[in-house]
């Protein structure tokens, strides 16, 4: 247990805690929002009951998700402080800037109209309503942008350069727009997206299983379905986007990504490694299963490879990553459940076409609503697992080339970091069990269908089909 | 381009500072409903007070993200150090905002364990502050540095009589705020109750302050010297406070509904100023300078752009939030 009296491991091992712990939240809050900004869009547009109380059904399970969001992300804005000191010291002429205008732009936002969502139906016009929802799902969203952005900088330094380990900028602009910044936003982007889709989705599927209201949840199925049309696809494309990039900016992580310890020469078509048992120690995989002739068409959808893929062994071991097995499979499955997912909705579209989708046929389809449910926290396995290949496999660096992090350590005594990395395990393990246990309590539950619609709904906005003389609540005609 | 490098720091003082004023009165008075919600004598009451704060607590919370977001931004190796130096207590502030915020999204759904989350709302609340109240006690004592400005002082360095007074003092302040929140929120028993627990915080709060002012130029020679180079605003800042707790005691006994909230934001916004004008021009008492710790200027007018001009629309929305929720809490649980 040497680890225990290293405050670099120690640190590292906090940091990794509650990045891997808060990003579970933020996926929701960022894609399950636009999903909202849809629905109450619906409901406006066709006055249809159930899409109102669709909106008012998923924002309790999305509230709940955004508080541990917030709760769980406070550590992340002082532990660049606390525990990587000269790292901040360092960058935070650009970092730092960055962090602040997520703060500013993103947050604020989000949490000066999530009010007015949550607890505003009776008191503001509902188009006023709408327009919270949007600056809540716009406010996440940006906060993607930018933490995105200044994740990419660390990967992709630009816009400056390093005087005396400070990094001082001379064109912010490119900063921002440093090589991996639009792929990497896109990808996270819709990442959210289409992991809340399938949380979405699969709710809904769970509800048609049990035959409870399953008119009702055939809907945001559908509605779900038709966005993850183009999302699913999308996604793979742009991951292989990313991948190309990693290729030509950072050789040593797509060396780690492949467990490719020797270098291929540009020119060659090598096998693709499917399953492998990297080892670190004696630089070679000790077995793999390789798919022949398909790494190049993977990498640039070409038979023979342009450039070398630099093998791990080209650097030293101090400058190359360690952790190679995690980064091998944690790339594997997140691009498995990329292509399971949009497997998924190609054949819900399908069933779909040939009229399954019906309310009253869609309980037969069981296969396909089991898929959905299983598919429902896959998404999350997918971010956590591209998260690792991203910042693991930056590995030694904190900045790509530039700075390790080693270094960049705050020279804090062991025993302190240690009892704060098992302060926040034991509070996040609270936050996980609450999370869960009251998010199924809200979903056992059920929609409330009774619910009343916005006393701002007055008499002379409704439809005249829905036009009641006698002044009862429209809901009890129905 | 030298008077450049003076002003952009001294901008970036301010801004910071309205933030951490924003922060302080806004979420004060959240922490101290939190606090006073572990003396609430029943259900109902309780769930008034989150009620009373459902709609905006996490706005408020917000303000002091965007404190790290500035400061890390603006003076990095302000950032740097002084977390460095708080590592407990900002850890304690940060576990104890984490109890908070999972307090309101749990008790709302629970059913049996209410009283765990009820706890947890203002034992949270409590940590919260009393970590602050530690960090803002530490930093106005000075921070121990090197000559490139790092910490080089014990982890334990944060804990002394000055900061525990400091620190009880902002927990008085916070209940007083919180206090004074609620007599303009609630009605009847609740309203009553807290124009008594507002009364007693004015009162704890005054005799902080005032050993607080007291005791700082006897023990501390640079700041006294920066006192008594400012001797009639150092003067004024007692003599004005003591008028305005005299105010708000007085409102407070005619049982006037928004004054106390207003005249105890002033008497915030009083010690705010007389504290950053004690502090100016460092950032880490006693030695390093806002000049020296700023990032470089482009970066301080990249800023300017980015955030500087969001100021006003932020509080646009954040006062609309309020506008739209004003007026009493009858019932607990707006809404559905």
């Amino acid at each position: 247990m040497e680890f225990l009296s290293d405050t670099v491991v120690l640190s590292r091992m906090q940091f990794a805690l509650t990045a891997i712990f808060h990003m579970l939240w933020p996926v929701l809050s960022t894609g399950m929002a636009i999903y909202l900004v849809v629905i109450e869009g619906l409901w406006l547009k066709t006055r249809q009951r159930d899409y109102y109380l669709h909106a008012r059904f998923w924002a309790k399970l999305y509230v709940l998700n955004f508080g541990i969001g917030v709760a769980s992300g406070l550590p992340m804005e002082f532990q660049f402080g606390t525990n990587w000191a000269p790292f901040s010291e360092a960058v935070g002429d650009f970092f730092g800037s960055i962090l602040g205008f997520e703060g500013a732009m993103a947050f604020m936002l989000e949490a000066g109209f999530l009010g007015i969502m949550l607890f505003g139906w009776d008191r503001v016009p509902p188009l006023m309503h709408w327009l919270a929802t949007i600056m809540v799902a716009f406010g996440a969203n940006l906060s993607t942008f930018w933490i995105l952005t200044a994740n990419s900088w660390l990967q992709t330094p630009a816009g400056g350069e390093f005087v005396a380990g400070k990094f001082i900028v001379s064109n912010y602009f490119q900063a921002i727009l440093n090589p991996f910044m639009l792929n990497s936003f896109l990808h996270m982007f819709f990442a959210t997206l289409e992991t809340s889709l399938f949380v979405i989705g699969g709710i809904s599927a769970w509800y048609i299983l049990n035959r409870r209201h399953p008119e009702f949840f055939v809907r945001s199925l559908k509605v779900v379905l038709v966005i993850a049309l183009i999302v699913a696809p999308l996604q793979i494309f742009i991951g292989h986007l990313s991948a190309e990039q990693v290729y030509h900016y950072q050789p040593s992580k797509l060396a780690a990504m492949e467990a490719q310890w020797e270098t291929i020469p540009a020119g060659s078509s090598p096998a693709w490694s499917l399953v492998a048992l990297p080892n670190n120690q004696e630089g070679r995989n000790q077995w793999e299963v390789k798919v022949p002739g398909m790494l190049s068409y993977l990498l640039e959808l070409k038979p023979t490879l342009s450039e070398p893929v630099k093998g791990l062994k080209e650097w030293q071991p101090q400058d190359r990553p360690h952790m190679v097995g995690l980064i091998y499979y944690s790339f594997r499955i997140m691009s498995g459940i990329g292509v399971f997912l949009a497997g998924l909705m190609g054949f819900s579209l399908w069933r779909w076409l040939r009229g399954q989708l019906k309310a009253e046929a869609i309980s037969n389809q069981k296969l396909m609503l089991w898929g959905w449910l299983f598919a429902a926290p896959l998404g999350y396995v997918a971010v956590e697992c591209g998260w690792i290949v991203r910042c693991v496999g930056r590995q030694p660096w904190t900045v790509y080339g530039e700075l390790r992090t080693a270094d960049m350590a705050t020279p804090l005594p062991a025993p302190e970091v240690l009892t704060s990395l098992l302060g926040f395990a034991g509070m996040y393990s609270l936050l996980f069990v609450g999370a869960l246990y009251f998010g199924s309590r809200i979903i056992r539950k059920g929609p409330n269908l009774d619910l009343p619609l916005p006393l701002t709904i007055s008499q002379d906005n409704l439809e005249p089909m829905q036009h009641q003389p006698d002044q009862r609540p429209v809901e009890a005609q129905q | 381009m030298e008077a450049l490098e003076h002003f952009l720091p001294q901008v970036w003082f301010v801004i910071l500072g309205l933030f951490l004023f924003l922060y302080v009165t806004l979420d004060g008075f959240d922490l101290g409903v939190g606090i006073l919600s572990l003396t609430a004598s029943d259900e109902e009451s309780r769930s008034i007070l989150m009620t009373s704060l459902g709609n905006i607590w996490d706005a408020n919370e917000t303000w002091l993200v965007l404190v790290g977001g500035t400061l890390f931004g603006a003076f990095p190796l302000a950032y740097a150090t002084v977390l460095h130096a708080l590592y407990i207590p900002v850890s304690v502030m940060v576990g104890g905002l984490i109890l908070r915020a999972i307090a309101f999204e749990f008790r709302e759904n629970s059913v049996r364990s209410k009283r765990l989350w009820n706890l947890a709302f203002g034992a949270g609340s409590f940590l919260a502050a009393l970590g602050q109240g530690f960090a803002v006690g530490t930093v106005f004592e000075g921070i121990a540095v090197d000559a490139a400005g790092h910490f080089v002082g014990g982890i334990w360095d944060w804990l002394s009589w000055k900061s525990i007074l400091v620190a009880l003092t902002l927990i008085q302040g916070y209940v007083l705020i919180g206090s004074t929140y609620l007599v303009m929120k609630t009605t009847g028993a609740l309203q009553q109750t807290h124009y008594k627990t507002a009364k007693l915080a004015a009162v704890t709060t005054f005799l902080g302050a005032i050993f607080i002012t007291v005791s700082t130029p006897i023990f501390y020679e640079p700041i006294r010297d920066r006192m008594f180079d400012l001797l009639y605003l150092f003067a004024a800042i007692p003599l004005l406070g003591s008028v305005l707790v005299a105010l708000l005691l007085r409102s407070l006994g005619q049982e006037q509904e928004r004054m106390p909230f207003v005249w105890t934001v002033l008497i915030f916004l009083l010690s705010f100023v007389g504290l950053g004008l004690i502090i100016f021009p460092y950032i880490i008492p006693p030695q390093v300078t806002i000049y020296q710790a700023a990032a470089s200027p482009s970066a301080l007018v990249f800023m300017i752009i980015f955030i500087g001009f969001l100021i006003p629309i932020m509080l646009f929305y954040n006062i609309y939030n309020y506008v739209v929720f004003r007026g009493k809490i009858t019932q607990a649980h707006e809404g559905d």
